[in-house]
């Protein structure tokens, strides 16, 4: 299976919610993420310039809700720190100090389900000068 | 709101390293992330975000895995992709048809589920799924 199944892309990352409502404030302005133009009432998309967040609701297919694990979704910001004040000036709870690993930075937080999110930014390039 | 410019990656949390690698490298095909050199955070790239397969227990917090079928990989044809992982020994689960897109359920060594996916049906306002 040298080529495997023949993956194209990742269409979507599912993020469950119990609020969806809630949960799409969120994504939209804490977030600043673009409502895709085919979201109903049932199934929520946000876009972030690669792949898409759908927000979903576990109980409508009789799932319980279990929230995405710590740091889960990995967000690109041009800026780690700034990214960090707006959300604690939204009142979200970002844990811990900023990391830095000596190739990137980043912080951890919640969104309002309670799903493990963050947000990153790689500074160094990788050894052949490349960036990601 | 925040900056946001995408998503770097997806962590698929493991407890398994090498059974992971064999899974994700091998059976599902992605291309590895060959800057990196790690032996506890190896990264899979698919076309638009990448995955960073890891193992929570080196990085001082609690394996759990990702809810069922937060990660959908598009594939050109859900049935050949199940034939493809039976073939090489997984069970996958029934294709479910939501009557605009396709889908099964496989199990990684860490009890990730994976949906591998492919929406059909053109959107409400006429535009095709884009190929690829």
């Amino acid at each position: 299976m040298a080529d495997g199944i023949g993956a194209q892309r990742v269409d979507f990352i599912a993020v469950p919610t119990r609020d969806r409502a809630a949960a799409a404030r969120f994504y939209e302005e804490t977030l600043g993420l673009r409502k895709n133009a085919n979201s109903t009432d049932t199934w929520i998309e946000f876009e972030t310039g690669n792949v898409t967040l759908a927000l979903v609701d576990p109980s409508s297919a009789g799932q319980p809700f279990t929230p995405l694990p710590f740091g889960s979704i990995v967000i690109r910001v041009p800026d780690v720190e700034a990214a960090r004040a707006k959300l604690q000036e939204a009142g979200v709870e970002v844990f811990g100090e900023t990391w830095d690993s000596g190739v990137c930075n980043g912080a951890v937080f919640k969104d309002s389900e309670g799903n493990g999110l963050a947000v990153h930014h790689r500074y160094a390039p990788y050894p052949d000068g490349t960036l990601p | 709101m925040i900056e946001v410019e995408r998503v770097d990656y997806v962590r698929v949390p493991v407890d398994d390293i090498e059974a992971a690698k064999h899974f994700y490298g091998e059976v599902l095909g992605l291309p590895r992330n060959e800057h990196l050199d790690h032996e506890d955070w190896v990264e899979y790239e698919t076309p638009n975000v990448t995955l960073a397969v890891m193992t929570p227990e080196s990085h001082e917090y609690e394996f759990t895995p990702l809810p069922p079928a937060t990660i959908a990989l598009r594939v050109p044809d859900v049935a050949v992709a199940r034939e493809k992982l039976q073939a090489a020994g997984l069970e996958a689960g029934e294709t479910w048809d939501s009557g605009a897109c396709r889908g099964v359920g496989v199990t990684d060594p860490a009890g990730n589920r994976i949906l591998l996916h492919r929406r059909y049906a053109p959107y409400d306002d006429g535009t095709p799924p884009s190929p690829s």
